[in-house]
């Protein structure tokens, strides 16, 4: 008998084999998956719907455009130019006097964002107009409230006439939309987010290379001391790491500020005067000594467990080979220890560039980053949707360095350990 | 046997609904002396069955939209600024209240029809006697002249009440600065005035920090909450001295979270804004209350300030004297809510300048 020629192979209750087993395997399949499925439910609930809620959050502008849909409708005939027409007046009357429940009070936090001020006039312009019968309006809505004649207030609005805007992200970087939503600079005294956003990269590049100087060395030492230093040396490294973080802001607010300890030994030590003491707390230079001390461990652990690995015996193979000993750490230690610090490097970098806490405690007049904006705009005025283009945006910065990072030095090669 | 398995079960069910008439509430302030004022005067005195968790928060609205909107509200009552006061009645976070029993009894009218009366509250200028031997500061314009006073000025790292005092030590009168801070120009001008400490302050973001800042020398001078002060001269006796100039006034109320336990967040809310729960706070922290009926419950019992070993006369410590009153500014949450974002991120920008 020809096997070939008779079809497919079958298995003893005649189904084919292939289709057999492809069922048999798809219940392995469906077991494996389920298995995986509540770590899939996991990650989809706490880390994909929230950061999908970020983005939508970012853009989002319906709320108001239901409250106001048939205003907006006439303005976008306004041409601009003097104060809108009486049809704009009366359709916003009506919009405003016959707005119930809490629809107003959110869409006048929402406009105040645009043009401060909106917020009261909204709302005694709601209690005035009870007492208008019948038109003309717009004459009667500026003797209620004068702002009503003001044509900025008007202009503010052609921001937010339709469902989706750009608006939040322009806001992040210190641009907005006039009146006809072209892209213009954000005004002068308001432009605060682009400096920010700079200030945060340099601190946390500084951060990082503070960190990688410093951990170098300590991640050698530790690598390479007998069991019994070595040991030691780790526990100095991570007792900090288990102690909170505020306990270690604050001790380092009382060593380093005017009257602090470092000041008052340098004073003693007659190596500055007393009047000229260093300004060394409650600014910049605070924030990125504080958060070098704090991050450190997270270059010191993944520089230590690659450099582990690295045998000493290349060490010992190149210098016997005629190499100076500079020549040898640079051709051969280096190299190998690159893993370690591009893991180091990432982390550090990833979690000081959203860092919160220690520029709030330390950071005085000029340590400021973008967490503590978000935190502001988040708590105080409510402007979640800029809280979301910011935190959008440094989330965007992430993926491109990920994305960088990856053609250049390439994934796999960062280690852990 | 069975009988007593159904009569542990029937009594398990009646304690179940004894509990559940009356909900635990949970009572959300600002931490530290200012919260434990109010739990002894509160909710130590709260007898109404509810049992009553105090927590403390950071301000700000955040968390309280956060629940709302979730529509998981684990928060019933919390203590919250005048703005902040606004934008959640507006925006419906917060539940409407019976205002008529305190309405004819406020030193200013409510802010909205979510709140019942707490305190007024102050930011104030102080300084520590022994720093100035010789002369001493006086007025909120000693506050800003670094040459008459030098040394550092510990200052808040937000724009509230540092505009109307530098406005006042600018030269404008107390009771006109939210007309000159309604112009671009009195911005322009006030930050004209900050403009010339700029290089001689400290920062603070929390209410103990600009204690400390006096006490260790770090800063010769600083605004602080009146409260902070007066407990740290009350209660730690420590040698520091107000500058009643300028002192902006702040308001603070309770409000309850809609969607948490209404019905017992307002009976609790009723009873912690009484006139003699209200002057029952000022025995352990020198905040002036909004009654005017408490206030004179408490000039009735001087001394009013509870302290071992003897009671303090407590109204010296008060914002809300007469004498203060004559030189401070009221501040205008109307005025902050609809300015406050954009004069807080332009303050911001001048610090990093």
């Amino acid at each position: 008998m020809n096997q070939t020629e008779s079809g497919p192979i079958l298995t003893s209750d005649g189904i084919p084999l292939k289709v057999s087993l492809k069922k048999a395997e798809r219940i392995n399949k469906i077991r494996a998956f389920l298995l995986v499925l509540p770590l899939l439910a996991f990650i989809l609930v706490t880390f994909l719907v929230p950061i999908g809620d970020m983005l939508a959050r970012s853009i989002d502008d319906r709320q108001i455009n239901t409250v106001f849909p048939k205003t907006f409708e006439v303005y976008k005939k306004w041409d601009r130019q003097g104060l809108p027409s009486e049809e704009v007046y009366k359709t916003m009357f009506f919009e405003v006097k016959n707005s119930e429940g809490y629809d107003i009070g959110k869409a006048s936090t929402r406009m105040n964002y645009s043009k401060s001020g909106w917020k009261s006039l909204l709302k005694k312009s709601k209690r005035k107009f009870k007492k208008i019968e019948e038109g003309p309006y717009k004459e009667q809505m500026i003797a209620a409230e004068k702002r009503w004649g003001d044509i900025e207030y008007w202009k503010a609005l052609g921001q937010m006439v339709d469902p989706t805007t750009m608006g939040y992200y322009l806001n992040a970087v210190d641009l907005k939309y006039d009146s006809s939503k072209n892209i213009v600079q954000q005004k002068e005294n308001r432009r605060i987010y682009n400096k920010t956003w700079f200030k945060t990269f340099k601190v946390s590049v500084l951060v990082t290379f503070f960190c990688l100087i410093l951990a170098y060395p300590i991640s050698y030492l530790l690598a390479t001391l007998p069991l019994k230093y070595s040991n030691l040396l780790m526990i100095c490294v991570l007792l900090p790491f288990w102690t909170s973080l505020l306990v270690r802001t604050v001790a380092w607010m009382v060593m380093l500020q005017q009257k602090g300890v470092f000041n008052n030994l340098m004073v003693m030590a007659g190596l500055i005067a007393d009047e000229n003491r260093w300004q060394l707390m409650y600014n910049q230079t605070a924030v990125i000594i504080v958060m070098t001390q704090i991050l450190l461990p997270f270059m010191v652990l993944p520089l230590y467990s690659v450099m582990k690995t690295i045998s000493p015996t290349y060490m010992r193979a190149a210098l016997n080979l005629g190499a100076s000993p500079l020549h040898a750490f640079y051709k051969i230690y280096m190299p190998n220890s690159i893993p370690g610090v591009s893991a180091g490097c990432l982390l550090v970098f990833i979690i000081a560039i959203g860092y919160y806490i220690t520029p709030e405690l330390v950071g005085g007049k000029d340590g400021q980053m973008v967490g503590n904006w978000i935190a502001y705009h988040l708590k105080t005025t409510l402007n979640w949707g800029l809280c979301a283009s910011l935190g959008a945006i440094l989330l965007a910065v992430m993926t491109v360095l990920y994305w960088a990072y990856n053609k250049i030095v390439g994934i796999e090669n960062i280690k852990l350990g | 046997m069975l009988k007593t398995i159904k009569a542990t079960f029937l009594g398990l069910v009646s304690l179940a609904f004894v509990a559940s008439a009356y909900a635990d509430i949970t009572f959300v302030s600002w931490g530290g002396a200012y919260t434990a004022s109010q739990q002894k005067a509160y909710v130590d005195t709260w007898s109404k069955g509810s049992g009553v968790t105090v927590e403390n928060y950071n301000g700000g609205l955040g968390e309280i939209k956060a629940q709302v909107e979730a529509g998981n509200v684990t928060w019933d009552v919390v203590d919250v600024l005048p703005d902040q006061a606004i934008t959640g009645c507006d925006e419906g976070l917060f539940a409407k209240v019976d205002q008529s029993e305190f309405l004819n009894d406020l030193v200013v009218p409510p802010v909205s029809e979510c709140v019942v009366p707490q305190i007024f509250w102050a930011y104030t200028a102080f300084y520590d006697k022994a720093a100035f031997p010789g002369k001493k500061p006086k007025n909120i314009k000693d506050f800003f002249d670094v040459k008459k006073f030098p040394g550092k000025r510990g200052i808040h790292t937000w724009a509230n009440a540092l505009i109307e005092m530098a406005l006042v030590a600018d030269g404008v009168k107390a009771s006109k600065v939210y007309d000159v801070m309604s112009t671009p120009e009195g911005i322009d001008r006030a930050f004209a005035k900050l403009d010339t400490i700029k290089d001689h302050v400290v920062f603070w973001s929390a209410g103990s920090k600009p204690l400390e800042l006096v006490s260790s020398g770090e800063v010769v001078m600083a605004l602080a909450y009146n409260g902070r002060i007066g407990a740290a001269i009350l209660s730690e006796g420590k040698n520091f001295e107000y500058i009643w100039d300028a002192t902006v006034l702040e308001q603070e109320y309770l409000v309850a979270i809609k969607g948490g336990n209404e019905a017992e967040a307002l009976e609790f809310m009723a009873h912690a804004s009484s006139a003699v729960s209200n002057a029952e706070q000022a025995k352990y922290i020198p905040y002036g209350p909004m009654r005017k009926s408490s206030i004179g419950i408490i000039k009735k019992g001087e001394p009013w300030f509870v302290k071992e070993g003897g009671n303090i006369d407590i109204l010296p410590h008060m914002p809300t004297t007469p004498k203060v009153l004559k030189r401070a500014v009221i501040g205008d949450p109307v005025w902050w809510a609809d300015n406050g974002a954009e004069v807080h991120e332009r303050f911001g920008a001048w610090k990093g300048s």
